[in-house]
């Protein structure tokens, strides 16, 4: 900067014009000028306080955020953000609340479990390994399988079977978990590393326990680095079947897995030729297990069975809508086989579709259609089991964006509530509670919003009130500019997370946790815990 | 103190070019993918896995647009305390006005296809703001090097 300094920024520089010498250690005084020299002095050194203050005025604020945002390198999950009750009666503690000192009544994640005496009736064991596999397609993909494949194997069971899976890991490096995704498993069977459980070190094992109390569709992935883990193949389907099946529906699973950028369903690429008796049935279960919502369309029509696990009551003919399945959600679809043999494609994207009929059966592309199902008047009202307009609690989940600091890095950040994270909610319940919550997002994007343990159910998006059958959910596509509000039911107590399940997002800190009272976890994130859950 | 903002006005200015560039260079890409049977929608656009070599415009405007440029133009307002570049703060501020307006548009106005004209609009006026206040520094120095030597 010395080179292109002039005279009037560089005090005491060698005066070159031709004006009057002055004593070295004062301000030069631009040519021609001839003011009192202790005046000039000041008048100079002004400008100078007021840039410095300026600058610090900027920048002292900015510092402080970045240094207010760097996470500790150990924390609790319960020490995040704050306490909110949602109008509800505090605990009586804060710190009982935020379990830093766990009293005598209060309970550990840990014990959050099943009667340990009750012996399992389905056993699965699944081996975590780190490695380059190949798909059902036969493409060779660098990621994660559980039994060596990818997606992992189908578990099944019954209504009313406790399952039991044991989880070892081979070779996952940085650990793992299994989350049971939309099974509102006992707190300490969810599989979230650092809140529910420490993540399974390589050689170490894990036992979850569970029961399959309701039908429907569900899958499972790892909740440890789950945003390189579950796109990297940690994951598989879960189905747990009605204790009187109908034998005459044909049950396909349709797993959506996109691996290095190449849409499969279950491991295959393009379309799946599924045999199907004419005038037959077809349950097809869909499991968008991706970042963002995915589009199913059919040339026929559907009947939309049940959304995320949970049955659709009195559900009606779909055609020509096609059907959106958000990141992380499920979608049971029925297709009735024309008696005259005709095949029936079912796309799920562009790239993939299941082609239902015999081998050979050629079915035409359907185009898609223009609009797509509105579940918020889709089949017909039925009892809640309770009544939402006596809540105990409501909360609010508001979904924005702004720039700011998280963990030390400046970008533009996810908020909620207006906050970065980790100044996050944290939801604060009593086991029992009638529980609101609006979710809402004007962040610019769609987020799939993933509540772990509990379903909630739609009352109303944008105002506009429910009037079709209770639609039921732990994944709900939260489009930018909409809001919904939901219900639900504090029944299962632990500490659950209520994350975005574009699990980037959840990684740039879209996670929020509803916690009951008196429940304490044991458990800690950062960096030197090795729990890293999203 | 000018040089430096000199140099950081006319970066702006440049940067304007890049994402320009950048943005283009991405949609000529895509559009050659989708040519040859690359289908996209939401979920394999939030895989990251996207297979074209393009898709690299995407990420440069992105990180330009979202990181480098607001804090260039957030330098180029510290320096301008400084640099006693004739009305300098004030462009300087003004730089960082349209940045910050235009990252807003290109998060938020996806809703609305409509600000996206004014997304392209404000970049050539980005361009435009930050060349002036640069073409003013420079203007200002030459004042100060004949006056020095006059």
């Amino acid at each position: 900067m010395q080179r292109h300094s002039t005279p009037e920024q560089s005090g005491g520089a060698p005066e070159q014009s031709g004006g009057a010498p002055e004593p070295p250690g004062e301000a030069s005084e631009p040519p021609g000028g001839a003011k009192p020299l202790a005046a000039s002095a000041t008048r100079r050194r002004r400008p100078l306080a007021i840039a410095l203050l300026a600058t610090v005025a900027i920048l002292a604020p900015l510092a402080w955020l970045w240094y207010s945002s760097l996470l500790p390198d150990r924390y609790s999950v319960m020490e995040m953000g704050h306490l909110d009750y949602g109008g509800g009666p505090a605990a009586a503690s804060p710190d009982q609340a935020h379990g830093q000192h766990a009293e005598g009544n209060a309970t550990s994640v840990a014990d959050l479990v099943l009667d340990q005496q009750r012996p399992a009736d389905v056993h699965v064991t699944l081996e975590a390994r780190q490695e380059t596999f190949q798909l059902a397609s036969g493409r060779k993909v660098d990621g994660y399988t559980l039994n060596g494949q990818s997606p992992g194997p189908a578990i099944e069971a019954v209504q009313g079977q406790l399952v039991e899976v044991r989880l070892r890991n081979e070779s996952v490096a940085e650990g793992t978990t299994l989350h049971w995704h939309g099974v509102d498993v006992p707190n300490a069977e969810d599989g979230v590393a650092g809140v529910t459980q420490d993540a399974v070190a390589v050689g170490d094992e894990y036992v979850y326990r569970f029961l399959a109390d309701k039908p429907g569709t569900y899958w499972y992935h790892s909740h440890q680095k789950s945003h390189q883990q579950v796109p990297g193949g940690m994951l598989g389907p879960l189905v747990i079947a009605p204790k009187s099946q109908d034998e005459k529906v044909l049950d396909q699973l349709a797993l959506v897995h996109i691996y290095d950028g190449v849409r499969t369903v279950n491991g295959f690429e393009g379309d799946i030729s599924v045999s199907a008796e004419p005038g037959s049935r077809v349950r097809i279960r869909v499991i968008n297990t991706d970042n963002g919502p995915m589009t199913v369309w059919t040339g026929s029509a559907y009947r939309l069975l049940a959304v995320d696990g949970w049955d659709l009551n009195k559900p009606t003919e779909v055609i020509d809508q096609s059907l959106v399945v958000t990141a992380g959600g499920r979608s049971d679809l029925e297709i009735e086989m024309p008696e005259d043999g005709s095949g029936v494609r079912v796309q799920l994207g562009a790239t993939n579709a299941l082609v239902l009929g015999g081998t050979g059966v050629d079915v035409p592309h359907p185009p898609q259609p223009d609009t797509s199902l509105d579940l918020l008047s889709y089949g017909s009202p039925a009892a809640l089991g309770f009544d939402p307009t006596s809540a105990d609690r409501s909360f609010e989940y508001s979904v924005g964006r702004r720039p700011g600091f998280v963990n030390g890095r400046p970008g533009l950040w996810w908020s909620i509530n207006g906050d970065l994270f980790p100044d996050v909610p944290m939801f604060v319940v009593r086991e029992g509670d009638i529980v609101r919550m609006q979710i809402e997002n004007n962040s610019g994007d769609v987020h799939p919003m993933h509540l772990h343990g509990h379903h909630m159910v739609v009352l109303s998006r944008n105002g506009e009130e429910s009037t079709g059958s209770p639609w039921w959910v732990d994944s709900l596509n939260v489009a930018d500019g909409e809001s919904y509000d939901l219900a639900f039911v504090a029944d299962n107590p632990g500490i659950w997370m209520d994350h975005c399940h574009h699990l980037p997002h959840a990684a740039q800190g879209l996670v929020a946790h509803l916690m009951y009272e008196g429940v304490t976890a044991p458990y800690l994130i950062g960096e030197d815990t090795g729990n890293t859950p999203e | 103190m000018k040089s430096a903002y000199r140099i950081l006005a006319f970066l702006i200015a440049a940067e304007v070019v890049v994402q320009a560039a950048a943005i283009a260079f991405a949609f000529f890409g895509l559009s050659k993918w989708i040519d040859g049977g690359g289908i996209l929608d939401k979920a394999t656009m939030e895989s990251d896995e996207i297979t074209f070599d393009e898709v690299a415009g995407f990420i440069v405007h992105g990180i330009n647009g979202m990181m480098v440029m607001p804090l260039l133009a957030l330098i180029l307002l510290i320096v301008s305390f400084f640099a006693k570049v004739p009305g300098g703060s004030k462009w300087a501020g003004l730089v960082l006005l349209i940045v910050v307006i235009q990252v807003g548009l290109a998060l938020f106005g996806r809703e609305v296809s409509l600000l996206g004209l004014l997304h392209g609009a404000n970049a050539l006026i980005l361009f435009a703001v930050a060349f002036h206040a640069g073409s003013r520094a420079s203007a200002s120095r030459e004042r100060d090097a004949e006056a020095q030597y006059a």
